[in-house]
């Protein structure tokens, strides 16, 4: 008995003390196998009494199980140490840069053209565009600009022959919605695009550059319906406390004509800089359909009336970003255009 | 156009309003103030008279006077050399504010200066309305200036307050004092009384004058002779109504003829009588000759310009300038005016051609009422003969005439509800027309206008409803939106699919560009692609703006060089564009790459900007937009050599047709566009919209296993990859199954161990079948089957 319980505190002990599973493992062989010396106290139990051998062999017994179970524990903690020497091992520098992908953008005047899309097709407008190169025509005939109009002379816009050039606004986009048409209601639509405008070009003006029109026709579109509408299309570009104020003006195709004004985003109406003072920024022109517009596209106006709305894209993206010069838009430097990058 | 308190004040009283309140009320009605302008400015002002005047001890230049100011006597040194004892000036007191600044009392090297001895120019008065000598000195008072008034500027006339109002074409009217002054009255609210002049010109014994136009340009001419005036210096009043409006004052026939055109906005011309011998004139155009105008300077006339001529000699360019020999001088005695209405697009042409801006041509260039050559020469009549003693008068001539119809609108009460929203009762309405002294008649459901011959621009119910609710106000327009049947708010395809290739290529890492569309010729030569023969404009503003472009990527080569001079390293640009030609439009892409599309330098990951990867990125979203992979080819680039490396670019089809070039660019054309190495593709965006997408449609994924094979061959460098992917593909049916499923090229080697003009390629074959599981056997026969066939069919070797 004395040399089993020796036995088992040597072994424990060594077992204990183990660091390595090949170590570990040459232990389990030395004790547990077949001619290691828990089975060679086997032999012992020649000696013994009868009564005292089932007790000696459930002894060895137990301490077979002992060690098995103290081997297998000690295994697993091995392991799991080295596990976590591995673990450690594999330690990386989290701080370096990270395989980030380059992701570009739209174009800021891309990005404020869809912007104002998708403002729109939420109110039920469709969008419909049109060539550059517009007749005379629908450039300004049909927009009720008289023949004489200094905007129809050969040195003041950019003509290609006497019939044709590059259109000056949006709204010969709107004459020919109007006339195809006609005489169906309702009309909602926005005309984006490209004008052209003979300028030099400097920091706030650009031989070419984007509007995007408006146009609403129906039984009964008033003027409080346009001011309704760009309140709505104000508060989605500058923020829902805007508020917005109409000035008489004059443009042939409406009557009445306004323009527009917005409470000023930056200093919210109080005056700074960008209002010059004044608390509002002018955003664009508008006005109710001109009955010589409609009758000339083929409808009533004694059935029908409408609003008509022209907005600057640039002039929209200067607000909006606080750009200072219209050029950045065309001389597509990275760094500005990298300025544009994150959603809003 | 200019219009001042003094103006204003003739005709109506708004001595209650300040300058600030009607420069506000005005704008909101819709006649845009642009400045306010206040002819002179100074506090603390006062007549002095100067008792003494000697030379300053200290200086060689400035005086020490005493001025007598009324309550007292300042010792005050003054600078100005014109300065003398008996003077009557204007004297700034100690505390008065000058536009330069605050007078204060002071020692001026070593003597005491108490105020200051002014000149107009120190109190802000344009230079352009005062002499070289007021410019020069001090203002000098007449002799019975008031000592001690304290209010020199209005005892002077330049105390006026002027608005300089930004007209919109359609009221050009306005130019006219007397239409701005109804104008301003219906505003303000303030009753107007204009003089009465009418008939003031149905006076005058026969007379010889004759005048005609032999030109469509002129249908309307007034002549009249006045056989006797007075010359002289215009009476205060007139000086100061002038001075306001900008102009300077000549002498009372002068004057009032400059008067008249501010009132009427008609302008007329006064020749001197005896200038014209046998008092005919004659307007015409196709005069081609040099010309000396009032000016004294000499202006080339062309065919187009209409003249005024006299004895078949030009007297006058016709609504812009007068002529020296005929003009007005202190000499003249005796006069005929000129009144009449010439083409405004003539008048604008010639006016710009010769650069002369005159008061006169901008008027005829806005346009004349109707009515307006018949007021202006009545209203000269008067003042002709209260201010120039006109006498000898003769009876008006007349050629032409302009037609005029007098007009009365009718319009419903609800119809301007209507157009504008809102619910103006009969009262308010009727109001703003009573306002404008357009004589509203109430007919119950109905009211009706007389229009003001002048207020052309007026034609029916919408402009009614305009001065509706610009005289009541924008402030009482109600903010709805349109009550009308539901419509669909959308994009069409082709702008869905673009939103769609923006979308890609930015997320690829590609930037959105936009370009001019007009170019240069040499980028139009340069065009890659082109839509066609480019059209150019009629008068381009510059060379570099001549063509509509028929190609995006000279633009875009131009974006990745100006980045590249500034050390911006990977550019990687697209742009979505119209372009244009004689044949038609269409809508290209374009992009370039350059260096590397994506990379993290650390990690070694790179995606360099090469052939393969712009060849990928059309791979991926022409499928992506639902064009068959097996339809889409890169073919040899037999298209345009001369900007594409000819070996390392290729056209783009989809089946049959191009749609496309890529490819990296020629060395010649990089050298001259400074872009090295850079990667070009522009595609015809319609083209791909207009091709057949294949639509979704579900199969069922195999449910047996899949077996993979690999295998290298060599063969000769020229053999294309793709011939042997086509054979592989051509062999891999199993009892007409297509069970292979896939062809992977995972290696391209050439160099040691494989000699020089061949080159090894590696590709994995991925075998499977929707019907069964395939046994080692079956695969074995057609993986042998397919060896052999590219051994044979494309020359190579299977290397082990």
């Amino acid at each position: 008995m004395e040399q089993i319980e020796q036995l088992q505190k040597e072994a424990l002990e060594k077992i204990r003390d183990c660091q390595q599973g090949s170590a570990l493992n040459e232990l389990r062989v030395y004790y547990l196998g077949k001619k290691g010396p828990v089975q060679g106290l086997m032999k012992n139990m020649k000696s013994l009494s009868s009564e005292e051998k089932p007790i000696f062999g459930q002894k060895v017994n137990q301490l077979k199980q002992e060690l098995s179970q103290a081997i297998e524990e000690k295994r697993q903690e091995l392991a799991q140490k080295e596990m976590l020497a591995k673990i450690e091992n594999e330690k990386i520098d989290i701080t370096l840069p990270g395989r980030k992908p380059h992701l570009a953008n739209l174009h800021p005047l891309n990005l404020v053209t869809q912007e104002l899309e998708d403002l729109f097709i939420g109110l039920g407008y469709q969008v419909i565009e049109g060539d550059d190169i517009v007749s005379d025509e629908y450039c300004f005939e049909r927009a009720n600009i008289p023949k004489d109009h200094p905007a129809r002379d050969m040195q003041d816009s950019l003509y290609i022959d006497p019939n044709w050039l590059l259109r000056t606004h949006t709204t010969a986009i709107q004459m020919k919605v109007l006339e195809e048409s006609a005489p169906s209601l309702p009309i909602k639509v926005v005309c984006p695009g490209k004008v052209y405008r003979r300028d030099d070009d400097d920091a706030t003006h650009s031989h070419q550059f984007m509007q995007m029109e408006g146009l609403v026709i129906g039984e009964n579109v008033t003027l409080s319906d346009l001011k309704g509408t760009l309140e709505f299309m104000a508060r989605k570009l500058f923020g829902q406390d805007r508020e917005i104020r109409f000035r008489p003006s004059f443009f042939p195709f409406t009557e009445p004509s306004v323009e527009v004004d917005v409470s000023c985003h930056i200093c919210n109406g109080k005056g700074c800089p960008t209002c010059k003072g004044t608390g509002w920024i002018e955003i664009l022109g508008a006005g109710e359909v001109h009955p010589n517009v409609l009758k000339m596209a083929g409808y009533d106006p004694e059935k029908c009336s409408g609003f008509a709305f022209g907005v600057g894209i640039e002039r929209v993206a200067m607000l909006k970003y606080g750009i200072d010069d219209i050029r950045h838009f065309y001389t597509n430097d990275m760094r500005f255009m990298d300025e544009f990058k994150r959603f809003e | 156009m200019r219009i001042s308190r003094k103006w204003l004040s003739q005709y109506m009283d708004i001595s209650d309003l300040s300058i600030e309140e009607i420069a506000q009320k005005i704008t909101d009605a819709g006649l845009e103030v642009e400045a306010v302008e206040h002819q002179s400015q100074g506090t603390n002002l006062v007549i002095g008279e100067v008792l003494e005047c000697t030379d300053h001890p200290d200086s060689d230049h400035l005086h020490c006077t005493k001025v007598n100011v009324g309550n007292e006597v300042l010792n005050i040194v003054c600078g100005a050399p014109n300065v003398a004892a008996g003077q009557k000036v204007i004297v700034a007191l100690p505390g008065a504010k000058l536009p330069g600044g605050e007078i204060k009392k002071g020692v001026i090297r070593g003597q005491e200066s108490n105020g200051m001895i002014c000149s107009l120019l120190e109190l802000g008065v344009d230079p352009h309305l005062l002499t070289e000598e007021q410019k020069a000195g001090i203002e000098i008072l007449d002799a019975k200036a008031p000592v001690g008034n304290t209010d020199p500027l209005q005892y002077l006339g330049w105390d006026d307050e002027i608005l300089e109002i930004g007209l919109t074409p359609n009221r050009n009217d306005c130019l006219a004092s007397f239409n701005m002054a109804v104008e301003a009255g219906a505003i303000l609210h303030r009753e107007v009384k204009l003089p009465a002049y009418q008939k003031a010109s149905e006076c005058g014994g026969l007379t010889k004058l004759q005048v005609s136009s032999k030109t469509k340009k002129c249908p309307l001419f007034l002549g009249k002779v006045i056989g006797n005036i007075t010359i002289k210096e215009s009476p205060l009043w007139m000086k100061e109504l002038l001075r306001a409006s900008g102009m300077h004052s000549i002498n009372n026939v002068v004057d009032i003829s400059n008067i008249v055109m501010l009132e009427t906005g008609q302008p007329m011309h006064f020749y001197d009588k005896d200038a014209i011998k046998n008092q005919e004139i004659t307007v015409v155009d196709g005069i081609q000759e040099d010309y000396t105008a009032l000016d004294g300077v000499t202006y080339a006339l062309q065919p187009e310009d209409i003249v005024i001529t006299n004895d078949g000699k030009p007297i006058g360019i016709a609504g812009i300038m007068g002529g020296d020999d005929s003009k007005i001088l202190d000499t003249t005695t005796g006069l005929i005016i000129e009144c009449a209405i010439f083409n405004h697009v003539s008048i604008r042409n010639t006016a710009r051609r010769l650069n002369l801006a005159t008061e006169s041509s901008v008027r005829y260039q806005k346009g004349i009422e109707p009515l307006a050559a018949q007021k202006a020469v009545d209203r000269a009549v008067q003042l002709l003969i209260e201010y120039a003693d006109a006498k000898e008068i003769e009876e008006t001539v007349q050629y032409g005439q302009t037609p005029y119809q007098p007009k009365t609108l009718s319009c419903q009460y609800m119809a301007i509800n209507d157009r504008l929203g809102t619910d103006f009762t009969k009262e308010e309405i009727l109001e703003v027309f009573k306002r404008l002294q357009w004589n509203p008649i109430d007919h119950q459901d109905h009211f009706t206008v007389d229009i003001p011959s002048y207020r052309t621009d007026v034609e029916g119910m919408a402009d009614l409803s305009e001065e509706v609710i610009r005289l009541i106000g924008y402030d009482r327009l109600p903010s709805t939106l349109p009550m009308m049947e539901m419509t669909e708010g959308k994009l069409n395809p082709s702008q869905r699919l673009r939103r769609e290739l923006r979308q890609y290529f930015t997320a690829q890492g590609l930037q959105d560009c936009v370009t001019y569309t007009l170019i240069s010729t040499k980028k139009m030569e340069k065009a890659i692609l082109s839509a066609g023969e480019a059209i150019e404009l009629a008068s381009p503003m510059s060379e570099e703006r001549r063509y509509i472009r028929t190609s995006i990527l000279p633009s875009l080569i131009d974006v990745v060089s100006y980045n590249q001079a500034r050390h911006i390293p990977n550019i990687n640009v697209f742009e979505l564009s119209d372009v244009a030609a004689k044949e038609g439009v269409q809508t290209h892409g374009a992009f370039v790459l350059s260096e590397e599309l994506q990379q993290t330098k650390w990690t070694g990951y790179s995606l360099p900007a090469d052939f393969y990867t712009a060849k990928g990125l059309m791979e991926a979203i022409l499928e992506k937009v639902g064009i068959n992979e097996k339809r889409i080819h890169f073919v040899a680039n037999e298209f345009d050599t001369q900007h594409f490396h000819p070996y390392r670019s290729a056209c783009i089809r989809i089946d049959q047709e191009t749609i496309g070039i890529v490819g990296q660019i020629h060395p010649q054309y990089a050298k001259e566009t400074d872009c090295k190495d850079v990667i070009l593709c522009e595609f015809d965006y319609g083209k791909i919209l207009a091709s057949k997408k294949a639509k979704i449609k579900y199969v069922p994924i195999s449910k047996y296993p899949s077996v993979q094979r690999d295998l290298a061959f060599v063969m000769d460098r020229s053999m294309p990859v793709s011939q042997v992917v086509d054979v592989i593909n051509k062999h891999g049916k199993l009892d007409k199954e297509m069970i292979v499923k896939s062809v992977e090229v995972f290696d391209v080697y050439q160099g040691e161990h494989v000699a020089d003009n061949e080159k090894s390629i590696a590709l994995r074959i991925l075998f499977q079948s929707d019907k069964k599981t395939l046994n080692e056997e079956e695969i074995n026969t057609l993986f042998n089957g397919i060896i052999d066939a590219i051994q044979k069919e494309c020359n190579a070797t299977l290397r082990n």
